[in-house]
C-alpha cells in the first residue's frame, strides 16, 4: 500500500454544541486525487479546515506523511506543504493578484518587495496551466471564475504538496473544468496529493481515485472509485436514500411579454464595455436560460436588470412601463427577485442572523414593518416557514449566517427571493455549491415559480442545468447575445455559440450590410 | 431569546468585565510603582464616586452628557461610520445654544426651545457634513470628523476671545445665560444635578427601541457592507449622511444640556475629553444600549472617583488616563482573542483527547 499523505483519526469538531465532525477518519494516499462527498452541511469544509489548521478539533489526531502533526495554524499547514483553496475566496479585494500572493510569505529581498520577480513567476505558472491570469489585475475586477483560478495559482505557487480544493469546479464551465482536471492530473503525476470537494458526481467518477463520504458530520465510508461504482451508489451513500429527479411538467404556455431588454449596453467594474446592444424578452410563465462561459457579461446583465449597475444605452420595460436605470429599491418594489452570483458580499449580510437575512429586503414593508417597528413575531414566523420549506440546516435561526455551510447559505437566499411571489426572477448561478438533492429541489422551486406565472431568467455556466430548465435558451458571448434557441436544442450548437462561433459571420454580415448602404 | 443566545450575551458581559478588571489591576500596579497603596487608592476612588449623596449626584451629572454622547456615537459606529468627532459636534451644539440664549431677541421662553432645536440641528449638520464628504468624495470619516473637531475648537476659541467674549470680563469666556433659562436643579441649590436627567432617560428609552425600528435596521444593514446594503434596496449614500446626522444630533443635544444645566456659558475646555470618553464608552458597551449604559456609569464613576482620589491621596490622576487607555487596547484586543478561543466551546460537551495515531 502506498504511504499516506494525510491520516486523520477520530476528528471531532463541535460548533455551538453541534458536532460538525463526529469521530471522522480520513486517509489520503500520496499521489492520488481523493474526492470528499456529502450533502450541504455534512462537515466537509469543517474537516478540511481542521486539516488546514483553521480550526482546532476537540478530539482526534492528524498525521502528515506518517508523522503526527499538531497543526495549530494555516502557517503551520503551509509549512507542512498543505495548501487550501476555500469555497469562498479569501482574497484581499483591493489588492492585485501578485500582492495577494506576497501577503502569504516573506519577501526574498528582505525589507524590499519582490513584486516583479513574483509577478513573472506567477505569469509563468499561469501560462503553464493555461489559467490566463494577469498578476497585476486587481482582485475586485476579476470574475468569480478568475478569482478561483487565482486562489489555485497561489496555492500551487506557495509549494503545496497536499492541495485541498473546496468546490473548485462550482464556478467553472465544463470546458474550464476539463482543462482544470488535466492540470490536476498533471499535478498528481508530479506526486502531489489532492483532495477535491465537489457536489458533481460525474466529476467524482471521472477524475477521482478514491472517495470519502460524510453525512451529518459522520463518516459513512471510503471507497476506491472504479468502473463498478455508479452515480446512484454515491447518491445513496451521501443522502441515505434514493433521490428522485422529478420535475413538474410544463403546465402552461408563456403569456405576455413581462420584461424587455432593448439594446442594453453597460460597462464592467474596470470601465470596459461588458454588454453590447443586448436585447431579450422574458415572458410571463417562461424560463429563459442564459448560457455562457463565466465572465461574458452575465453578472453585469443581472445587475442592470436590478438597478445595481446603470446601463449606458438601451431601454428596459416591465409590463410596458419604462424601467431603465432606477434605484435598486424600485425593482424590489416591482417584485423583481435577484439571486446574485456573489452570495457572500452581495446576497447576505454575513454578520446578521439567519432570521434577519430572510427579511433583508422586506423589513421596511408590512407585515414585517408595523408603525416603523420590525415585528419580531413576524420575523420568527417567517424563519420557521423558510426553515421548513427549504430544509435549512441551522440551530435556531439566531446564529450568524456566516456560520452556515455554503449550501445552506444559498438556501437562505433562495428562501428570501422566492417567497415574495416574484413577478420576475433573476437567478445567477442558483444551484452553485448545492448538493444534488438541494440542487434538484431549487430547480423544482424555480419551475414552480414559473408555473405560477413568474418570468424566470436563469444564468448558469452549467449547460446541463440550462438544458434541463429552460423553455428558451439565450447564449451570451463577449457581452453580446449570440442567439436564442428553443428547448431541446443540440448542446453542441449551444456550446459552439458559447465559445463565440458565429460571431465573425455576424459581424461580417453587418459590415456587408453597411457597405451596401453606402 | 434562545438559550444559546443568552449564553453568548453572558459571555460577552463576562469578557467585558474581565477587561475592566484587568485594566484596574494594571492601574493598581502603577499605583504601587508610584509608591502608594493601591487598595487605599481604589477605596478613595470608590468613596469619591459613591461616598455620599452629593458624590453620587455628581456621578449622575457626569453621566448625562457621557451617556447621551456615547449613544450618539454608537449609532454611527453601528453603520461602520467611525465618527470620532463627538467633541466637535458637542462644541458646535454648545456654541449655538449660548449664541441663541444670549443674543436672539425673542422672549426667554421661546429661546429655550429655539436653542434646543438649533443645538440638535447644528450638531447633526456638523456630523452630516462628514457624512456628505464620505458619500460624495469617499473622504474617510475618521479624518474628516477629526478635522472638524479642530475647526469647532478654534471657532470656539475665536468666539470666546472675540465677538462673544463677556464684555465685563478679561477672561476668555462668554457671559452667562440668564437665570430663567437654566435647567431646574433637582435636589436643591447645593446639588448640581439638573433636569437634563429626564432628557437622558428619554434618549435611553428611545434608543432601546431604535434598533428595532426600520431605520435602525437600515443603519445596521449599511454597516454590513455597501454591496449587500445596495442590493437590499438601501440608498447607501443617503443613509450614511442620515446616520451621521442622527449621531451628531444626539451629541449636539448633549452640548445644549451641558450649557443649560452646568456650564451656563462658553469657555475653553467645556468639552473636556467628553468626545474621547464617549467613543470609548460606545466601544466598551459593544454598541449595545444596555452595554453602553453600564459602560457610561462605570466611566462617570471612574472620572469622578479619580478626581477625588487625586485630592485625597498622592496618586496622580494620570492613573485614570492609563486605565482609560488600557480599556481601549483591551476592547480592540478582545474581539481578536474572543474569535480565536471560541469561548462557546466551554458549553459544548468536551471529552478528553483520544489517541488514535500510530
Ligand atoms: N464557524 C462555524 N461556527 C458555527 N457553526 C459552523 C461553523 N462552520 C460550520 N458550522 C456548522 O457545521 C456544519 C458543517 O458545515 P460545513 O461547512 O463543514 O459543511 P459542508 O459539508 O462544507 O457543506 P457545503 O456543501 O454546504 O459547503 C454546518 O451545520 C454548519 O452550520
Ligand atoms: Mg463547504
Amino acid at each position: 500500500m502506498a504511504s499516506l499523505a494525510v491520516k486523520m483519526r477520530g476528528i471531532t469538531k463541535v460548533f455551538n454544541g453541534v458536532n460538525a465532525n463526529d469521530h471522522v477518519d480520513f486517509d489520503l494516499r500520496k499521489g492520488s486525487i481523493h474526492g470528499l462527498l456529502g450533502e450541504n452541511g455534512a462537515g466537509k469544509t469543517t474537516l478540511m479546515n481542521v486539516l488546514y489548521g483553521l480550526y482546532q478539533p476537540e478530539e482526534g489526531t492528524i498525521a502528515i506523511n506518517g508523522r503526527t502533526a499538531e497543526i495549530s495554524s494555516p502557517t503551520k499547514a503551509i509549512a507542512l506543504g498543505i495548501g487550501m483553496v476555500h469555497q469562498h475566496f479569501m482574497l484581499a479585494r483591493p489588492l492585485t493578484v501578485v500582492e495577494n500572493v506576497m501577503l502569504s510569505r516573506k519577501s526574498r529581498r528582505g525589507i524590499f518587495l519582490d513584486t516583479k520577480e513574483t509577478a513573472r513567476e506567477l505569469r509563468e505558472l499561469s501560462d503553464r496551466y493555461r489559467m490566463g491570469i494577469d498578476p497585476y489585475s486587481k482582485i475586485w475586477q476579476l470574475s468569480v471564475g478568475e478569482q478561483q483560478r487565482v486562489e489555485i495559482l497561489s496555492a500551487i505557487y506557495l509549494g503545496a504538496e497536499i492541495l485541498i480544493l473546496d468546490e473548485p469546479t462550482a464556478v467553472l464551465t465544463p470546458q474550464e473544468t476539463e482543462i482544470f482536471f488535466d492540470t490536476l492530473r498533471e499535478m498528481r503525476d508530479d506526486g502531489k496529493s489532492i483532495i477535491l470537494i465537489t457536489h458533481k458526481l460525474e466529476e467524482i467518477l471521472s477524475i477521482v481515485d478514491e472517495v470519502t463520504v460524510l453525512r451529518l458530520g459522520k463518516l459513512i465510508g471510503a471507497k476506491a472509485v472504479d468502473e463498478t461504482i455508479t452515480k446512484d451508489d454515491l447518491t445513496r451513500m451521501m443522502v441515505g436514500r434514493e433521490v428522485l429527479f422529478h420535475f413538474p411538467p410544463l403546465t402552461r404556455d408563456p403569456g405576455d411579454i413581462r420584461f424587455r431588454l432593448d439594446g442594453i449596453s453597460a460597462m464592467n467594474d474596470k470601465g470596459l464595455v461588458a454588454l453590447k446592444d443586448f436585447s431579450l424578452e422574458l415572458r410571463e410563465g417562461e424560463i429563459v436560460g442564459l448560457a455562457g462561459v463565466d465572465g461574458n457579461g452575465q453578472k453585469e446583465l443581472c445587475e442592470v436588470m436590478t438597478g445595481l449597475r446603470p446601463s449606458v444605452a438601451g431601454k428596459m420595460t416591465l409590463d410596458g412601463e419604462d424601467v431603465t436605470n432606477h434605484e435598486p429599491a424600485f425593482y424590489i418594489q416591482k417584485r423583481i427577485s435577484h439571486i446574485p452570483e456573489d452570495r457572500h458580499a452581495t446576497g447576505l449580510a454575513l454578520n446578521w442572523s439567519l432570521k434577519n437575512n430572510l427579511i433583508l429586503k422586506s423589513f421596511a414593508r408590512p407585515p414585517i414593518n408595523r408603525n416603523h417597528l420590525v415585528q419580531t413575531k413576524k420575523v420568527e414566523e417567517n424563519w420557521l416557514q423558510a426553515e421548513k420549506d427549504y430544509q435549512i440546516l441551522a440551530i435556531d435561526g439566531d446564529e450568524q449566517v456566516r456560520c452556515l455551510s455554503g449550501g445552506n447559505q444559498q438556501k437562505v437566499i433562495l428562501a428570501r427571493e422566492l417567497n415574495c411571489e416574484p413577478s420576475v426572477l433573476i437567478a445567477n448561478q442558483p444551484t452553485r455549491g448545492l448538493d444534488v438533492g438541494a440542487a434538484e429541489y431549487v430547480r423544482t422551486r424555480i419551475i414552480n415559480a414559473r408555473n405560477r406565472g413568474c418570468a424566470c431568467f436563469v444564468v448558469s455556466a452549467d449547460l446541463e442545468e440550462i438544458l434541463q430548465l429552460s423553455d428558451r435558451i439565450a447564449v451570451i458571448y463577449g457581452g453580446r447575445l449570440m442567439g436564442i434557441l428553443p428547448r431541446g436544442s443540440d448542446p453542441l450548437e449551444i456550446g459552439a455559440l458559447m465559445m463565440g462561433k458565429g460571431l465573425e459571420e455576424k459581424l461580417e454580415e453587418r459590415e456587408l450590410e453597411q457597405q451596401n448602404i453606402h | 431569546m434562545s438559550n444559546r443566545t443568552s449564553i453568548k450575551v453572558a459571555l460577552e458581559i463576562v469578557g467585558t468585565v474581565l477587561m475592566v478588571v484587568g485594566a484596574l489591576l494594571i492601574g493598581a500596579v502603577l499605583v504601587v510603582l508610584s509608591e502608594n497603596n493601591p487598595i487605599e487608592a481604589y477605596q478613595a476612588m470608590i468613596a469619591g464616586a459613591f461616598g455620599s449623596k452629593q458624590k453620587i449626584a455628581e456621578v449622575v451629572v457626569k453621566l448625562i452628557p457621557i451617556l447621551i454622547m456615547s449613544l450618539g456615537v454608537s449609532i454611527a459606529f453601528k453603520a461602520q461610520l467611525w465618527n470620532i468627532g463627538a467633541g466637535g459636534q458637542f462644541l458646535m451644539g454648545s456654541i449655538v445654544s449660548v449664541a441663541i440664549a444670549l443674543y436672539v431677541p425673542v422672549p426667554i421662553w421661546l429661546r429655550i426651545p429655539l436653542s434646543f432645536a438649533a443645538a440638535i440641528v447644528v450638531g447633526a449638520g456638523w456630523a452630516a457634513l462628514a457624512g456628505w464628504l464620505k458619500a460624495r468624495f469617499s473622504a474617510n470619516e475618521v479624518i474628516t470628523t477629526l478635522m472638524l473637531n479642530y475647526i469647532a475648537h478654534y471657532l470656539l476659541l475665536y468666539l470666546i476671545n472675540g465677538p462673544m467674549q463677556d464684555p465685563y470680563s478679561d477672561l476668555s469666556q462668554t457671559d452667562v445665560i440668564p437665570d430663567g433659562m437654566r435647567l431646574t436643579k433637582l435636589l436643591g441649590p447645593t446639588f448640581r444635578l439638573h433636569s437634563g436627567l429626564f432628557i437622558m432617560i428619554a434618549v435611553v428609552v428611545l434608543m432601546i427601541f431604535f434598533w428595532r425600528t426600520t431605520l435602525g435596521y437600515r443603519i445596521d444593514l449599511t454597516g454590513q457592507g455597501e454591496k449587500v446594503a445596495t442590493y437590499s434596496g438601501i440608498n447607501v449614500n443617503r443613509t450614511v449622511i442620515l446616520t451621521m446626522g442622527l449621531s451628531g444630533g444626539l451629541i449636539g443635544l448633549a452640548g445644549w444640556i451641558e450649557i443649560f444645566g452646568i456650564q451656563f456659558r462658553l469657555l475653553d475646555g467645556i468639552a473636556g475629553g467628553l468626545g474621547n470618553t464617549a467613543t470609548i464608552v460606545a466601544l466598551l458597551g459593544s454598541l449595545n444600549v444596555y452595554g453602553v449604559i453600564a459602560a457610561a456609569i462605570f466611566f462617570s464613576a471612574l472620572l469622578c472617583g479619580g478626581a477625588s482620589m487625586k485630592r485625597m491621596t498622592d496618586v496622580p490622576y494620570s492613573v485614570v488616563d492609563v486605565i482609560q487607555g488600557l480599556i481601549i487596547i483591551f476592547v480592540i484586543a478582545k474581539n481578536v482573542v474572543w474569535d480565536r478561543c471560541d469561548p462557546m466551546k466551554l458549553f459544548s460537551k468536551k471529552k478528553g483527547y483520544s489517541q488514535h495515531a500510530e
